[in-house]
């Protein structure tokens, strides 16, 4: 018999040794303390109380068990290594060792009481962070989960970590090497392992998400379980070997046993773990594999137009039984033998009804209907499919990694786990992504992944009624005893089905009802905007106005959904589409209590309103905070979000919000398609979402560097664009292909019939268009009819075409015209295309205002995310950022020029060329406009001339070596240290164009641009870290005739008020330090940066003999960032 | 309690015989184990406590194996071991407490009770809070046999428990002993001190590079030296003379010279005076003669 007496009794005598030692107290007082304060700052209400980390119960126990599980997972190992040594080398010992005790109850005693200390301090941090959660205001009690979260984070962290420290010790003998081991495995499992393979290795559970949701609890309850009973056991079998390689003799056979069989059982219990695991992983990646396979074989195949369907479902017992009524119509244009549709692979056909008869068969997900004769082009079928199972989650998006390490969310530092469907118990929630119903059509086409296939289709829906669980759907919903039926009115591209315990409220405005799905208890938002009780319906009404005249289209749907979904919830962007998941047609799923917008906390943001207004002494109504808070939610949330990751490198993506409502205007109601440009839709939708929110105007305002347009750019100087969608790259140089090809296509559209007459013409085209495809023929035909523009004289090219236009501006003026009494002005410029390629750019002006930087105003609303992790969120409204909204579009033949002036009703202050797909780089042009005026003229006449030839971009006696020249050399000193070199810190070249940073410019010459850097077709300079001239450049050129030359150095300074020079404050650039080479030996010249001219700035004049000439620049300076740009020699008396 | 052991070894891994083929019987009261340093005694005490498997041989604790009933074995068990520091985290009263509860003494009110008397009969009630790293060396080995008596052990086994105390302290330990051995009680005393033997124990055996040489009372011990004692008045001359070729066993300077004390199987001359050996006289004198490999009679 194991004797509890002998094991409470080492439990109490080891947890008291322990707890009487100082690093055991310095490690729990400091838990504490630093946990207290955490909790009072994150949660609290006199803290930052982020919305994020409270609106779900659970994350408070889990923030404070995820932080103090870290910290304790590092000190138990000193702990429990400490206790063998002091075991091996006090004699004291043996006064134990000679008691009446087995090595079983020794050891197991000694681990509890280990793990008494560390879980009596996880439970008083615990405690503080209840304590705290019921005071806070804003945060609801999961009492479960204080207890879920020690089992799953605590627990099985501390038995392994002992397990394998003890083990450890055992064999190795020697703590110091035992420490080494241990914290190189804790430093491996959180710089690298934590998110490998679903973070299998993640023993601390330092990445793997264990996020539990308030509506359908942990999302993968069977694999979280088991990865957490894989290492509770690993450590059981650690501490069990242990017992048996104690050095102590044995006492009891029995207990020896006992001993061998919890090796044998917590071995086997492990691997089955292990293996339960893994098989989980690696068969959704195989199953990916296959779905993307499966689907190369049919993806040629022809797919037909399902018109209607009629769906019944039942769900019980995370099982799916359903009947799907599908009506689908030919539109091939010509005879089809075979149907083909794609249904999840989870999902087991039972029985399929063919209208006239007919034979089926599937392969894997695809199902084959074989109808008794060919479909004829144009008629139509009904097909009946009778199947039942459970959703295959793998299926969804077989493109994307569902591994963590790829793809993660955030909510504070834990991490949630991205769900596509959910199928709980008592909850579940599926999208058109899973293929739930018989789709006629594939999720991916794995060589052409920007193809998309859409069909409107007029859906009903019947639902078979589950206990309490509400069905929630599109359309006009209705109930009886056995049945929730949904009637769509409009034909949707997809349906979609939640079923939870769903409570409604509904508000109808302007004919619109907009229906709120949110569980009990979840409706905070009613306190918090108690005020807005009577206006909601006019703020709802004033921002659906809004949104209809940016899209220049009427909402197309009777009614929008607002549904409450797990936080697990998270689509997968695509290559093909901007719309995500989370927004269907007339529905929106929004995480639970708006889990993941801290813009939903409306408490934080009244409060803090009212504080400011307070300390401003200015009056303002409950309710009108509560408004602008509702007005601010809304915006950034459905209109305008977008959020910024920062990459390594400083580069920075930029990721759209999840739910905005811009798909709705659009790709819900509109297609075009084409079989010979399968991009056509995406394209299309890509330009129009970008127009109606701009994406890049922080980007071009505040750093410089490469847009998403100029990144484009370089990807396609190369390759044409059906080359690069058929090497399938990443989803993001997808969008911005796409983006930048639709903003050339509408553009070159916009160009021939006008702008004004275009975008009318063309909204009005999508109106009367909607809820049907549309072929690219017909609108090509239609294009012309109207304007006489034949689009596909310029499709082909445009579409397969390799080669770019390049541009080039020079003469630029500005000239007042005087007519009657008013003032208008005449800007006049001359611009090149000297490629082979034509192309078109657009020129638009800012005006009025102070400064150059002036312009039409607009509003840039900044939030920093208090999640951190390097993301900037940032919502902006307003046009002036882009340019977009052109004066002037302007076409140029290869190796033409013309001579352009536009006439504006204002004073230009700069004029802003978007050169769309172009060699140039960067691609938009800004040219300050306060120093081009020229007087008066009277032409007031906008006007394009060709001129006979190309301008001359430098006179005859001026040589000009660019960073960007081959006489251009940077002379690398790595000042950094063998570390640095090791680990390659600050050894990288920047080799690409990224922003200029000038707080943390780099210890290296990196290239950047920005439009007023000196180049022809790339406006770039190099800059580095000011220092003791331990770096230098050096521009070189074959000089021909001996004689005087001026040299000068180009300084490009921008006029604007925000600029990144300007970013690091007074001392950002300050002495250059040139040296000049000539006959006569070396000039060092200096140059005042800020007292310098933006352009040419003179060097001196100096003889120089036939050969090279040199010019250097060194680092040294005392301002922050030296700045290389281009040097240019002009021979003096050229005609003496 | 009767121990007794059967043709016991210990070979250590590096080869080392520490103890060669042990035999010998242990009964109630107080045996001491005399041997120089590393002649095995710590090595055949963990063996006896169990603490250490021996290489072959046995030991049998009345009539049963320690190799198959360690349990029962450690239960009749009080151990003081040579090297005896403390968990320097622990109090007095803890450290009993501690070893009392592993004793068996479930109940902690009697434990608590069990602890103040034992604290008490070794002179520690009044330190019983105090951090056992705080106690003096005297003090600390008093706790040790403390620990060593709580749970009543049938068997109590004390390595080398004198080594470093001071006299006071040393005579102190020794009557607390020779209380226990009042008490049905085994007492197994392993020290090279030859006073704590004499003493305090009834039998003894001595143990050379791990053999037993002799197993018996002290006054057989003693006898074997009888007539091999002799005291000398000797110059300085003399003196370094015979320092080289008899051993000394004690000497102290006089008007003449030096008085020395010498074992020799003969008189060595000088007008040596045969005297009365003490029990140290006859440690001496045996391992003289072990050393030398010469036969000895008792």
């Amino acid at each position: 018999m194991i004797s509890v007496h002998n094991i409470r009794t080492v439990a109490r005598y080891e947890a008291k040794t322990l707890r009487r030692s100082w690093l055991f107290r310095l490690f729990s007082l400091g838990a504490l303390f630093i946990l207290t304060l955490m909790n009072i700052g994150m949660f609290s209400p006199v803290g930052n109380e982020a919305w994020q980390t409270l609106a779900i119960p659970s994350t408070l126990p889990q923030i404070n068990l995820y932080m103090i599980n870290i910290a304790q997972s590092l000190i138990v190992i000193f702990l429990a290594s400490d206790f063998l040594k002091r075991d091996k080398k006090l004699d004291t010992n043996e006064v134990l060792y000679t008691r009446p005790m087995s090595n079983l109850e020794y050891i197991t005693g000694k681990t509890l009481g280990i793990l008494r200390l560390f879980l009596g301090v996880n439970l008083l941090v615990l405690l503080i962070c209840l304590i705290i959660n019921i005071i806070s205001p804003q945060a609801s009690i999961d009492i479960a989960a204080y207890f879920e979260y020690i089992l799953l984070i605590s627990i099985p962290t501390l038995i392994f970590s002992l397990g394998l420290a003890y083990i450890l010790m055992t064999l190795i003998k020697n703590q110091a090497v035992t420490f080494l081991l241990l914290l190189g495995l804790a430093a491996l499992n959180m710089f690298y392992l934590f998110n490998r393979l679903n973070s299998f290795f993640d023993y601390m559970l330092f990445g793997f998400p264990v996020f539990k949701s308030t509506i359908s609890g942990f999302s993968e309850p069977g694999i979280i379980v088991s990865q957490r009973i894989m290492y509770t056991s690993l450590g059981l079998l650690f501490i069990s070997l242990t017992i048996l390689m104690f050095k102590r003799l044995p006492q009891s056979v029995s207990h020896r046993l006992i001993s061998i069989t919890s090796v044998i059982v917590f071995a086997v219990i492990s691997a089955f773990s292990a293996f339960y695991f893994l098989n989980d992983y690696f068969s959704d990646e195989k199953l990916k594999h296959e779905v993307i396979e499966t689907n190369r074989l049919y993806q040629g195949s022809n797919f037909l137009e399902t018109t209607s369907a009629d769906i019944e479902i039942e769900y019980m017992n995370k099982e799916i039984k359903a009947i799907a009524n599908l009506s689908c119509r030919n539109n091939t244009g010509k005879e089809v033998e075979q149907i083909l549709f794609s249904l999840n692979s989870g999902l087991k056909i039972s029985n399929i009804d063919i209208e006239g008869t007919g034979t089926y068969n599937t392969d894997g997900h695809i199902i084959t209907i074989n109808p008794s004769s060919p479909l004829a082009p144009d008629s139509s079928i009904n097909i009946s499919f009778k199947y039942n199972g459970s959703i295959e989650e793998a299926f969804c998006y077989p493109w994307y990694t569902d591994d963590i390490k790829e793809n993660s969310l955030s909510i504070g530092p834990v991490r949630v786990d991205r769900k596509h469907v959910i199928q709980r118990d008592e909850y579940l929630l599926l999208t058109p992504e899973t293929h739930w119903y018989p789709v006629s059509g594939l999720n991916y086409y794995p060589d052409n992944p920007a193809r998309i296939d859409v069909d409107f289709t007029n859906y009903s829906l019947k639902v078979k009624r589950n206990n309490k669980l509400v069905a929630v759907s599109q359309g006009e919903r209705s109930s009886d005893e056995d049945y929730w039926y949904f009637m769509n009115n409009s034909p949707l591209t997809g349906l979609s089905l939640a079923q939870g315990k769903y409570s409604s409220d509904t508000i109808t405005v302007d004919s619109i009802d907009f229906i709120a799905h949110y569980y009990e208890g979840h409706d905070y938002f009613r306190d918090d905007l108690k005020e807005l009780n009577d206006t909601i319906g006019h703020l709802i009404s004033g921002i659906i106005t809004e949104l209809e005249t940016n899209f220049n289209a009427e909402y197309p749907f009777g009614s929008l959904s607002l549904v409450e979904v797990p936080v697990h919830f998270n689509s997968v962007e695509k290559k093909n589409t901007q719309t995500r998941a989370e927004v269907q047609p007339s529905m929106i799923f929004v995480p639970e209590k708006l889990a993941t917008m801290n813009d939903a906390g409306f408490y934080r943001t009244i409060k803090r309103q009212k504080k400011r207004m307070e300390r401003s002494n200015q009056v303002i109504t409950d309710k009108e905070i509560q408004v602008r808070a509702f007005n601010n939610f809304v915006r950034n949330t459905f209109i305008t979000s977008s959020e910024f990751r920062f990459n390594r490198g400083g580069d920075r993506t930029q990721v759209r919000g999840r739910y905005l409502l811009g798909p709705s205007f659009y790709f819900y109601k509109n297609n075009f398609y084409s079989e010979k440009y399968p991009v056509i839709n995406a394209v299309f939708e890509t330009h129009l979402q970008k127009t109606e929110t701009p994406q890049s105007g922080f980007q071009r305002m505040f750093l410089g560097g490469m847009t998403e347009n100029d990144k484009a750019n370089t990807i396609l100087r190369e390759h044409s664009m059906k080359d690069i969608l058929a090497m399938n790259p990443s989803n993001d140089t997808t969008s911005i292909i796409l983006s930048l090809k639709g903003d050339y296509l509408f553009n070159l559209m916009r160009a021939e019939a006008g702008i004004e007459e275009f975008n009318g013409w063309f909204y009005s085209y999508l109106e009367q268009n909607q809820f049907s495809n549309i072929d690219i023929n017909k609108f090509s035909r239609d294009l012309k009819e109207r304007f006489g523009f034949d689009l596909f004289a310029h499709i082909d090219n445009w579409y397969e075409g390799v080669g770019q236009p390049g541009f080039l501006f020079t003469d630029i003026s500005v000239n007042e015209v005087v007519v009657g009494n008013r003032t208008r002005y005449r800007v006049n410029f001359t611009a090149s295309n000297p490629e082979s390629t034509p192309g078109i750019f657009n020129a638009s002006f800012r005006t009025g205002g102070r400064g150059p930087g002036g312009g039409r105003g607009g509003n840039v609303s900044i939030t920093m995310n208090a999640s951190g992790r390097g993301s900037l969120r940032m919502g902006m409204t307003g046009s002036n950022m882009q340019a977009d909204d052109p004066e002037k579009i302007i076409m140029l033949d290869a190796e033409q020029a013309k001579r352009i002036s536009i006439i504006l009703d204002a004073e230009p202050r700069a004029m802003i060329i978007n050169t769309l797909f172009s060699k140039n780089n960067p691609g938009e042009l800004q040219f300050p406009l306060m120093d081009a005026m020229e007087g008066k003229t009277d032409e007031n006449t906008e006007n394009e001339e060709v001129l006979d030839k190309l301008p001359l971009m430098h006179e005859s006696n001026e040589t000009i070596v660019d960073n960007e020249d081959p006489g251009f050399r940077i002379y690398q000193e790595l000042s950094s240290g063998r570390l640095k070199q090791w680990l390659n810190i600050g050894s990288e070249q920047g080799s690409d164009y990224r922003e200029m940073f000038v707080w943390w410019a780099p210890e290296y010459w990196q290239k950047t641009i920005r439009s007023n850097y000196y180049g022809e077709y790339v406006k770039s300079a190099v800059y580095t870290r000011a220092g003791k001239g331990e770096r230098h450049v050096s521009w070189t050129a074959s000089i021909d005739q001996p004689g005087y030359y001026d040299v000068y150095t180009y300084i490009g300074k921008r006029g604007g008020r925000m600029t990144a020079d300007r970013g690091g404050g007074r001392n950002a650039m300050k002495d250059l330090h040139f040296t000049v080479e000539h006959d006569d030996g070396e000039e060092d010249v200096i140059v005042d940066w800020e007292n310098a001219d933006n352009g040419w700035n003179h060097l001196g004049s100096y003889y120089l003999s036939p050969d090279s000439a040199r010019v250097i620049l060194t680092n040294s300076s005392e301002g922050r960032t030296v700045n290389g740009d281009a040097i240019k020699w002009v021979k003096q008396n050229m005609y003496n | 309690m009767k121990i007794e052991i059967n043709d016991l070894n210990v070979v250590y891994r590096n080869g080392n015989h520490a103890v060669k083929n042990i035999n010998l019987l242990i009964e109630e009261g107080m045996f001491g184990l005399l041997g120089p340093n590393g002649a095995g005694k710590s090595t055949l005490m963990k063996v006896l406590v169990a603490l250490m498997k021996p290489s072959s041989g046995d030991v049998l604790i009345n009539g049963e194996s320690i190799r198959k009933n360690r349990k029962k074995l450690r239960s009749y068990l009080g151990y003081l071991p040579q090297d005896f520091r403390f968990f320097t985290r622990f109090r007095t009263w803890e450290f009993l407490d501690y070893a009392g509860s592993l004793a068996g003494i479930r109940n902690r009110k009697e434990r608590i009770n069990m602890v103040d008397e034992l604290l008490d009969r070794v002179g520690l009630l009044e330190v019983r809070d105090r951090k056992a790293n705080k106690l003096s060396g005297g003090m600390k080995r008093r706790l040790g046999i403390a620990q060593a008596l709580i749970g009543n052990p049938r068997i109590i086994v004390v390595d080398e428990p004198t080594t470093g105390l001071d006299p006071d302290e040393r005579i102190r330990f020794r009557n607390i002993l020779s209380d226990l051995s009042q008490n049905d009680v085994t007492i197994i005393l392993s020290t090279h001190i030859v006073g704590d033997i004499s003493s305090t124990c009834q039998k003894m055996a001595l143990l050379n590079r791990g053999e037993m040489i002799f197993s018996g009372s002290p006054s057989e011990l003693t006898g074997a030296a009888e007539g091999h004692v002799f005291n000398l008045s000797l110059t300085q001359e003399q003196y370094d003379e015979i320092k080289d070729r008899l051993h000394i066993i004690s000497s102290m300077p006089s008007e003449m010279g030096w008085d020395a004390q010498v074992v020799a199987d003969e008189s060595p001359g000088f007008d040596g005076k045969i005297i009365e050996p003490n029990l140290e006289h006859a440690y001496v004198y045996y391992m003289e003669h072990k050393t030398k490999g010469l036969s000895l009679k008792i």
